[in-house]
This record gives structure tokens, sequence and C-alpha cells, in this order.
């Protein structure tokens, strides 16, 4: 008998060391990934420890539906697991845990499925427990009176093929092909076009395109020549670098048929940029787009002379 | 009436964008053919190709011109060694027996590049 009461008490000692250790690794990612947004609210994260901010969410998808929106974002502006995706799943619902863990009892007891176990205990059980509906779980569709509905929101970017609205679902060896994300892991960040800086990613080592086809030591001959076009306008001048060109191109693909090579032979226009021609037969389509003014109207004008200043 | 019908379907069309403006930046679909053939539109990912070839490789070496829509590609050549087979030939990349790897798109898409929203249209200036 008094062994028996031994083995109660160290049973459930060691459940309380395994709560413990769960609530620690939760809150060490928490604060790993999460905290930079969910401490303060930034971009409507629910806040820690905000019933107001959780609440409406636990009533809507219950413990799956949080953990959905964390593994794999919202069109809101949730990033994939917080845009840690080397993350395994099982810290990510650590982390979530944590976060409803801090909860009053009654907002999660409210907002768990009809099954509702008492408060702490929610968050362990819906993880074995059945799955809550499929429906609830979804993510809501992107608002259509978003800030700039021409301008992805952050769950929109980069989605993974079966769901880029090009891609057919049902086709098996769409699921076979790799997620931009996970290709794009690690590698420098632009705020345009894939949201990924090639230009930094080549020139860092991150990745490293072939340069022929079938040789891998073949090396590109590179150009260093920098082309500066004076701009009527009042923006900044635009300096041309050959060397970003020359080590992913070859010169017949912008010579002759794109640009005369010859100085001052080719009359270039935004207008015609725009329109698919001259520069942009790549930059708007593969190359960083047009948004990106900077990245070639890049050298400062010489101040102009002032009418006092002259003789 | 039936005039008025068509224009509202036309308007209708207009207002409603087919595809959510998701693909990836420089994803080609590729439709000239494809449907015709009783096959889906081929999925070309620019991002895929360029952390593992340069431009010039393609737009080079295996004959494609830069141009939307100037590339005549048709299963024979490619079959044949030609445009996509100089690599999917199940040596370089997978080969030409792997149809559902390229031909993954939605029924109905036509040909173009997508995810290029920064310069898609008088819209945007």
């Amino acid at each position: 008998m008094r062994n028996l009461y031994t083995a109660m008490i160290l049973a459930s000692l060691m459940g309380l060391v395994a709560t413990a250790q769960a609530d620690t690794k939760g809150k060490a990612i928490y604060e790993k990934a999460c905290a930079s947004c969910h401490n303060t609210g930034i971009a409507n994260a629910p806040k820690l420890n905000d019933s107001a901010d959780w609440a409406p969410r636990l009533r809507k998808g219950g413990m799956d539906g949080l953990y959905h929106s964390a593994l794999e974002g919202t069109p809101m502006g949730m990033p994939r697991k917080g845009g840690f995706l080397d993350l395994p799943d099982a810290d990510v619902k650590a982390a979530v845990d944590y976060m409803v863990g801090k909860l009053p009892a009654k907002v999660v007891s409210v907002a768990s499925a009809p099954s509702a176990k008492p408060a702490q205990a929610a968050p362990v059980a819906a993880t074995q427990a059945a799955p809550a509906p499929q429906a609830a779980a979804k993510p809501a569709a992107p608002t259509v009176n978003s800030f700039n509905r021409l301008m992805k929101p952050a769950g929109a970017r980069n989605a993974p093929p079966a769901e880029d609205g090009i891609h057919d679902p049902e086709n098996d060896g769409t699921l076979a092909l790799q997620h931009p994300q996970q290709a794009y892991t690690g590698l420098p960040k632009s705020n345009a076009g894939n949201r990924v800086n090639w230009v930094a990613s080549l020139n860092e080592k991150k990745i490293t395109p072939r340069w022929d086809r079938v040789d891998p030591a073949a090396e590109a001959v590179v150009m260093d020549l920098d082309i500066v076009r004076e701009v009527k306008g009042t923006m900044p001048d635009v300096l041309y670098p050959h060397k970003a060109h020359t080590e992913i191109l070859d010169c017949s693909n912008c010579h002759p048929a794109l640009f005369e090579p010859q100085k001052g032979a080719n009359k270039l226009s935004m207008a015609a940029i725009m329109m698919g021609q001259q520069c942009g037969v790549c930059h708007g389509k593969v190359a960083f787009p047009i948004s990106e003014c900077r990245n070639c109207h890049s050298q400062k004008k010489a101040a102009p002379t002032k009418v006092a200043d002259k003789p | 009436m039936g005039g008025w019908l068509a224009w509202l379907v036309l308007l209708a069309s207009l207002a409603l964008p087919g595809q959510p403006a998701l693909a990836e930046y420089g994803d080609v679909v590729l439709n000239r053919r494809s449907e015709k053939e009783g096959m889906r539109p081929v999925i070309f990912s620019h991002w895929f190709h360029r952390i593992r070839f340069q431009c010039k490789v393609c737009h080079q070496e295996l004959g494609f011109k830069m141009r939307v829509g100037s590339n005549d590609v048709r299963m024979a050549d490619i079959i044949n060694g030609k445009f996509c087979g100089m690599c999917h030939n199940g040596d370089v990349a997978w080969g030409p027996d792997r149809c559902d790897l390229c031909h993954s798109g939605k029924r109905g898409l036509p040909t173009g590049i997508y995810g290029g929203h920064e310069t898609s249209g008088p819209g945007r200036w």
C-alpha cells in the first residue's frame, strides 16, 4: 500500500515536471520567435495576456485554428511559424500553448470545444483530442480592402505551389514541387518581387547557380564597366552596372536586340520600360521590378548652380 | 436585351480578376498547345531555376528568347533534347516522362508571365 502511494506521488510529480518543462520550452520559443510582435501587438498581433485579443480567435477556430494560423501564417500578417521556418511544428505549438496558458481560465474554457476541460488542461488536451472541424481551422480569405490591394499582405507572399492560384492542387506533381519559402530560407531579403535580393544572394555566395549547363566549374566572363546615364528630370541619374549583369547574363542577351552596343545610340524611356521594352524585358517580370526606383536611379546629381554664383 | 446581358457579363469578367495574385514573381504559364493536346498547362518557375542556373544557361545556351511569348516550345523538341530537353533528360534534371511535374497548372490559364503585379497593367501608372 505504501509503495502504491509512493508511486502515485512520484507519478504526479513527474507529470508536474513534464508540464513545467513544456512550459519553459514554450516560453523560450515565444521569446525567440513571437515576442517581438506579440508582446506589443505589432500588426494587430494578439498580445500576450490580453484576453480581449485572444477570445475571438479562440472562439473562431479553437486551439487547432490557432495552431494552424501559427504554422501556416495568416493573411492578416502572421508569417509562417513567425518567420522561423526551421522551427519544428511541435515547438511552434508549444509557443502557442504557452501564450494560451497565460490567459485567464474562463477565456480558454468558453472558447474551447464543447468538451471543454478545465482551463489549464485545455491546450494540452486539444493537441491529443480529435482535430476540430477543418473549416474552422482555415485562415480567413485575404481581405479585399486591405491597405493596398496591389501589394500582397505578408501572409500571402511566397505561397506554396498548391496554394499559389496557378498550380492545380489536384495534380499529384504539384505536391512534389519545392516550396519557395523553403528555397529562400537564409537568403537576403528585399521588398519586392520574390522578396529575395538575388544580387546580394549571389554576391554573398548564398546561392551558387551554374554558369554552364553541364560544367559546374565554368565561370562567367565578367565585365566591370559602369555606365552613367544623365536623367533630365529631378530623379537621380541612372548608374547601369555591367558587372551585376554579366555575372548572370551573356552579352548577346541584351546586345544588339535590346540595346545598341554604342555610346549614345540608345534612347531609353521609363514609358517604354513600363510597357515591357528595353530594361522592362526583365525588370518587372523576373529581375527586380520598377517600383524599386533607387536601385537604378542611384547617382546623386551635382547641385545646380545658383544664379547669384554666376559671374 | 441580349446585348445588355453581354455587356453585363463582360463587365463582371473585367471586375473579377480570374486568379488571385499569389503566384511567385516570374512564374510563367505556357498554354499555347498543352490544353488543346489534353494536358494541363506548363508552369515554369524562374525562382526555382535561377537558384540553380544563371540566366545565361537557358537564355543563351538553350536558346530561349527573353520576350514573353516568343518561344514556341513543342513536346517533340523537348524529347529530342532541345529547349527544356537539354537539361530535362533524366541526366541534369528529371526527364520528360515526369509529365505532372511540369504540366501542373490549372486548366484554362492563359499563357503569360504571372506574379509580376508591379507592372501588370495601366492601373499601376
